[in-house]
């Protein structure tokens, strides 16, 4: 009888053991997670980089038109 | 391939994600931007039960009726979803319109195809409901067993039970609401009846069945009320329920807002079917079984709570409705209609403010200690401290929970009580309901608070969300130690007396909880400790170690973990489903401790000592919140879930179909945005974006807890339909916020203060936050992530276009003097655009001004052009130079038309000067150059259309010159010169003035009376003095603008102005001084040292540009002189050779001749309504006759030979004045000096340009050598 008792506390403290692997599994999760959405927004940065490679396409596609003076349109 | 990664790399890994720095540049005014959520869930409603081994039987075995009640809950849930889901079917369906149709079969055919499936939904429904009525009950009988009665029933079964009710409530209300569900039933019926669908009797009457179960209205709540009231006693059960609800509500013993609301409808409808046939309320209120007191305060003071969607439930209904109220009226106050000052959420704000301000700057507090002590996680803490976080956390929660339940309260409220148009005078009677209950049932300050509190939750949600990993830990530290404190410390005294005692009950009670909690350091019980043997402890205590771990307590002893779905699956309306089954079971076997009854005699209550079972009680209490905190992402989202805000089932079923969808303006969270974006409220804008989230909300409830993609497809429909008004709306009030902006800044001041002392106030454009909203980059909106910056941006750019071609547009319906006009608008673009550029990358505004003025890729723009056909058929015909005042001015009689121009469009003030009293200043500014071409038009004139566009006015001008010399003119020189006399000398002196101007006139009278003189004649040379005066004050503007731009050069090429000295001082060593000091701004040497070689050529040459510009003295006015006088080839100019070899003495042959008659013609007064010539031409027309003979070399002789100036000489001699044939001699002489003067003007300005041309061309003067004369009597001799 005792000898069950000792087994039935020994699998307690293992469960308790095994909670806590299993809370640290999930809050690394949860940290993947925040890192993955910081990563997501801070591709933001990607916007500006876009942006200003329009700028400068359309900078070129102007200078082109001053430059060709309309003799793409013949 | 797999490699091998132990545990401790995997977890060190992801401690190395977080030094990665990823900075996100943008200020955060919108909800958690997460792309992805997390929620791990570790509920199993009780899957795990039989790991519970050290547990008590009996709460094992209740868990198993738990877990099946919890199931029912959720397919409650399931079917309350489709009922307020439901779409009619039928109305889509074509009906059969009489029995001769010929496709009536096939029609009948698909409507039975169609519903099919629909009405064994809702036959599945009626068994369910059918089902869960005898489930109920049976728990009911079983609970209310006479024996039974006498036990506690735990709090978590009642609550289960309560639940129960209110699943039977909601659904019972549903039912009756939709009325499509019963036409869509009919229809099928119908159809199937046709077909003889349903042959056997069985099938008959389950359809009937159905058909009565759908009619009938709260048929749910009759069959439930039936079944209860034949088991005897069951008002006792139900009012532990109620009870049990009153005292949740009571000491707020709850967290979400639904399962607040779920307390009040329970605690309604649990009376309501208490009163009946059998039992009474009002009889079991007297003998204080139940305290109806209590609950009409709860009722009067929240009287409708939401109750599915926006459907909501009146509290009092219940009451109203049950059977005995009519004689107990008198008892409850909720049911009066009164006010609850709980709906005033204005009123409410300084209260929700307060609360928020004190609960984020004590977030912020840790939040910061955990930044500055870097990773939260890593270090460690002390109970104390996790504690801390701990109570901050649930009070965060129950913060959030507290505002979110508030919002959907005064929602509610308002749902419920529409306004109508003696309310609210902006309602129009014809409002819909919808629309009665949304769009005008709010007033403007609760729009705001409506807005503020969103922003509150959404923003606090943000905050508590980035400390969820932090609130994780402690929440996890603060329950395990409190558990385990608990049962390893608190219990052992009770266990000592228990065992001392010898109360075995109690023992084993206490040590199963011992047991299923304890996690002993070691692995084991201290088998010595002294209480187990109800000894006393040793003297200095005897020691245990009370372990700590980051823990949650498990599900399962036996760690069955079974993660049901990773990311958040169901939940019911119900309130999430059981704790976990740990805490359940402490729980339960606690309350078997301190429960007043129990199953023998004596309760266990009795054998403990006060301050354990105050203890116990405590424990109990604190550790109702540990589930929800537990799941605390979980809560924290359903906390702050405003998702019903958009869903308006309810409303729509109302209008029987007359409506698919409602239109955005009835739609709260666009009303709420939109009312943002129209009142501009600065402390407003940041918080724009709060109210857009709640389509987030709606969607994901559409998506997770509907699961109905047609609504997902309407909030997605109604979010790209709102969107684009928000960056549309947004958009143009950015740009005229900074179009006013620049148009405050650059106007006058002295005219804004003037207009100050006279009471008119221009107001400036009231600061507002716009910075925060353009530097958005990521709004995250249905999952898309916008780059809201961009959008705007896009907006304004082509709105820059327009206003930029408006500006054009409206130069061009307008004449000359209205490029003062353009050059301020233009001005004013640039300053918007300079201030728009700090906050977005718009296109240079040099090349955005080309393109709205055509000159990108064409020599010259719209402006040149509109100067040009300006000067060609307004300036030059039709306005009047005035040499002492410098400026044009039209002419008193035009002898043209004044051009047609097109009018300007009608545009918002924004597209101006920026706004309305803007628009009025500047046009009253500008009216003072509205009605003469000047100095300020000229140097406009210059700065806008540059070298390039003067040259392209220059060259067209001279065209019109020449086609007027060489035709118009010079026919008319031609045909004039024939009329003049050929020979005319000018009188002797003794003729005295009158007999000369007789004289004259008399020659002259051809000319005189030659009738287009004073019209074609005079109109052509006014054109072509015009354009050269137009040249000439061409050039001096442009001179100024030079000697501005060399002026503001002048530092960057070491120009420096000589400096004053003082006495003693040499002047080489101060500009020595001086030119050090300013070495560092000196442009070429600097680049030398620094550029490249192509930049120090281009620096170079630029540098002697602009110092050359002016050194060399072109003229070009000159050149234009030039050019005309090229264009004066014709002989008639010159006449013949002068018989006499030296010049034409007495012949009118040469030009001057015919211009001193013509002179003489506009210098004869005029009568007194007559316009003279200087009115009716200006001072153009004698500089066009000077310039002419200036060009032909004729001045000298016009000095001498003028008929007008030989008039003038005698007259001021003889002092004489008559009237000579109607011309009055001293007038006229007074003419005659006045022209003088102003031909000698002109002449030593044309002399003054011409002189550098003839030096120019030969530097050898033209000298041409005469013989002396020779007396008559000689030359016969020689």
């Amino acid at each position: 009888m005792a000898g069950q008792e000792d087994l039935v506390q020994q699998e307690i403290h293992q469960d308790w053991t095994n909670w806590k692997l299993i809370e640290l599994i999930t809050s690394s999760i949860k940290k993947i997670v925040d890192f993955l959405n910081s990563f997501d927004m801070s591709c933001s940065r990607f916007m500006t980089l876009n942006e200003k490679l329009k700028a400068l396409e359309w900078r070129i596609e102007y200078i082109k038109a001053q430059v060709t003076k309309g003799e793409t349109l013949t | 391939m797999t490699t091998h990664v132990t545990l401790e790399d995997a977890l060190s890994n992801v401690d190395l994600l977080e030094e990665l720095p990823l900075p996100d540049q943008q200020p955060c005014i919108e909800p958690p931007p997460s792309s992805i959520m997390y929620q791990a869930n570790f509920d199993t409603n009780f899957e795990d039960r039989n790991a519970f081994v050290t547990g008590i039987a009996r709460y094992i075995e209740q868990a198993t009726v738990h877990s099946s009640m919890n199931e029912m809950l959720e397919e409650g849930h399931e079917y309350a979803v489709m009922l307020y889901t439901w779409r009619s079917c039928s109305r889509a369906i074509p009906q059969v319109k009489c029995n001769e149709q010929p496709n009536r079969v096939e029609i009948y055919e698909k409507t039975v195809e169609v519903l099919e499936p629909e009405v064994t939904k809702l036959m599945k429904f009626m068994y369910f409901q059918r089902k869960a009525i005898e489930r109920f009950c049976s728990e009911v009988k079983r609970l209310c067993h006479a024996e039974r009665r006498k036990d506690f029933v735990s709090e978590a079964y009642l609550l289960t039970l309560g639940k129960f009710i209110n699943m039977f409530a909601v659904l019972d209300e549903l039912k009756n609401m939709k009325c499509s569900v019963k036409n869509d039933h009919s229809a099928y019926k119908r159809a199937a009846q046709f077909l003889r669908k349903m042959a056997d009797p069985q099938s008959i009457q389950e359809s009937q069945n159905l058909s009565m179960f759908l009619a009938n209205h709260n048929r749910i709540t009759q069959c439930l009320h039936q079944q209860l009231e034949v088991i005897p006693g069951y008002e006792e059960l139900l009012a532990d329920i109620v009870n049990i609800c009153v005292d949740y509500y009571e000491n707020k013993m709850y967290l979400t807002p639904s399962e607040k609301h779920m307390l009040l409808k329970v605690m309604g409808f649990g009376l309501y079917l208490m009163d009946g046939n059998v039992s009474n309320i009002y009889k079991l209120d007297a003998k204080k079984r139940i305290n109806l007191s209590k609950i009409d305060k709860f009722f009067k003071q929240l009287q409708v709570v939401p109750l599915f969607g926006d459907m909501q439930i009146e509290l009092a209904r219940y009451i109203k409705t049950s059977a005995h109220y009519e004689e107990n009226k008198s008892k409850w106050t909720c049911t009066q209609s009164s006010i609850s000052p709980q709906y005033n959420i204005c009123e409410q704000m300084v209260q929700i403010r307060d609360d928020h301000i004190r609960f984020i700057s004590e977030l912020a507090r840790y939040s910061n200690s955990e930044v500055v002590t870097g990773s939260g996680l890593d270090s460690q803490k002390s109970d104390e401290e996790y504690r801390e976080l701990f109570d901050l956390a649930l009070r965060g929660l129950q913060l959030l929970s507290k505002w979110s339940a508030h919002v959907m309260e005064v929602y509610s409220w308002k749902l419920v009580h529409p306004t109508d148009k003696f309310c609210n005078k902006d309602c129009p009677g014809t409002a819909e309901e919808y629309e009665r209950a949304t769009r005008y049932n709010y007033t403007s300050e609760e729009k705001f608070a409506f807005v503020e509190v969103i922003a509150m939750i959404k923003g606090l949600q943000v905050l508590m969300g980035r400390m969820e990993s932090v609130f994780n830990q402690a929440i996890r530290n603060t329950i395990y130690a409190a558990l385990q404190d608990f049962a390893q410390v608190t219990l052992r005294e009770p266990l000592r007396q228990a065992v001392r005692k010898k109360k075995n009950v109690l023992i084993s009670v206490l040590q199963a909880i011992r047991k299923t909690i304890c996690d002993w350091e070691g692995g084991r019980e201290p088998p010595n400790d002294p209480c187990l043997r109800g000894e006393k402890d040793p003297k200095g205590g005897f020691d245990i170690k009370v372990p700590r771990r980051a823990v949650g307590p498990s599900s399962t002893q036996a760690c069955q973990w079974s993660p049901r779905a990773l990311f958040h699956p169901t939940g019911g309306t119900q309130g999430r489903r059981g704790c976990r089954s740990l805490l359940y079971m402490v729980r339960t076997m606690l309350e078997s401790l301190i429960a007043d009854k129990s199953g023998s005699k004596k309760t266990l209550r009795s054998s403990l000592d006060g301050p354990i079972v105050l203890a116990i009680e405590d424990f109990h209490k604190q550790s109702f919140f540990f589930t929800h905190l537990l799941n605390i992402s979980e809560a924290l989202q359903q906390c702050c879930d405003l998702s019903q805000l958009w869903f308006r089932e309810f409303f729509l079923e109302l209008t029987m179909g007359r409506r698919i969808q409602f239109p955005i303006e009835m739609s709260m969270p666009w009303i709420l945005t939109d009312h943002i974006l129209e009142t501009k409220e600065p402390s407003m804008m940041e918080y724009v974006l709060y109210p857009l989230d709640l389509y987030n909300d709606s969607a994901y409830y559409a998506l997770t807890k509907f699961k109905k993609q047609f609504l997902y497809d309407e909030i997605e429909a109604e979010v790209n339909l709102c969107f684009d008004q928000f960056v549309y709306k947004l958009a143009d009030q950015i740009f005229a916020y900074y179009k006013a902006m620049a148009g405050s800044v650059l106007l006058d001041k002295r005219f804004r203060a003037e207009c100050k002392n006279y009471g008119v106030i221009i107001p400036y454009p009231p600061s507002n936050r716009y910075e925060t909203l353009l530097k958005q980059r990521h709004v995250q909106l249905l999952g898309r992530s916008i780059d809201l910056n961009r959008l705007i941006t896009q907006r304004i750019s082509a709105a820059m276009y327009k206003s930029l071609d408006q500006a054009i547009s409206r130069f061009e319906s307008e004449d000359l003097t209205s490029i003062v006009e353009l050059e301020w608008l233009l001005e004013i673009n640039r300053l918007t655009h300079r201030l728009l550029c700090k906050h977005m990358t718009l296109d240079n505004f040099d090349a955005m001004f080309r393109e709205a003025n055509h000159n990108v890729s064409a020599p010259y723009g719209r402006i040149t052009l509109h100067v040009f056909w300006e000067l060609n058929f307004d300036f030059l015909p039709n306005y009047c130079y005035n040499g002492s005042t410098n400026r044009f001015v039209r002419t008193a009689i035009p002898f043209t038309q004044e051009p047609q121009r097109d009018k300007p469009a009608n545009v918002q003030p924004y597209y101006l000067y920026g706004s309305k009293p803007l628009n009025i200043a500047y046009s009253h500014i500008y009216s003072s150059y509205r009605n003469f071409v000047g100095p300020p038009h000229f140097k406009t004139i210059c700065r806008l259309l540059g070298y390039q566009g003067i040259a392209v006015v220059m060259e067209e001008l001279l065209k019109i010159v020449k086609s007027l010399l060489q035709g118009t003119i010079l026919q008319y020189v031609k045909t004039l010169i024939e009329v003049m006399p050929k020979i005319c000398r000018l009188p002797r002196h003794e003729y005295g003035s009158p007999g000369i101007l007789e004289f004259f006139h008399h020659q002259l009278k051809d000319i005189i009376e030659y009738a287009e003189l004073k019209t074609d004649v005079f109109q052509s040379l006014r054109e072509v003095g015009n354009a050269i005066l137009f040249c000439l004050l061409i050039e001096q503007a442009l001179s100024q603008e030079e000697v501005c731009d060399l002026l503001h050069a002048a530092p960057f090429q070491n120009i420096l102005p000589r400096v004053y000295i003082k006495e003693g001082e040499r002047l080489e060593v101060r500009m020595k001084r001086l030119e050090a000091k300013y070495a560092p701004l000196h442009l070429v040497p600097l680049i030398e040292r620094l550029g490249t070689p192509q930049q120090i050529a281009i620096a170079r040459e630029g540098d002697l540009l602009t110092k050359e510009r002016l050194c060399c003295g072109l003229s070009m006015f000159e050149v234009i002189l030039t050019r005309i006088r090229s264009y004066l080839q014709d002989p008639i100019w010159r006449g013949p050779p002068p018989t006499n070899g030296v010049m034409h003495v007495d012949e009118c042959v040469e030009f001057h001749r015919l211009w001193s008659a013509m002179q003489f013609v506009y210098c004869i007064p005029v009568g007194t309504n007559e316009f003279t010539a200087e009115q009716c031409f200006g001072d153009g027309l004698n500089w066009a006759g000077c310039s002419i003979i200036v060009l032909l070399g004729q001045q000298r002789r016009f000095d001498l030979f003028d008929f007008c100036y030989h008039l003038l000489k005698v007259q001021r001699q003889d002092g004489k004045d008559e009237i000579i044939k109607n011309v009055p001699l001293k007038k006229m002489a007074d003419r005659i000096r006045k022209y003088q003067i102003l031909n000698n003007e002109i002449f030593a300005i044309l002399n003054k340009y011409m002189k550098s041309v003839e030096t120019d061309s030969s530097t050898v003067e033209h000298v041409r050598c005469f013989q002396p004369p020779i007396h008559q009597s000689l030359a016969t001799t020689c």
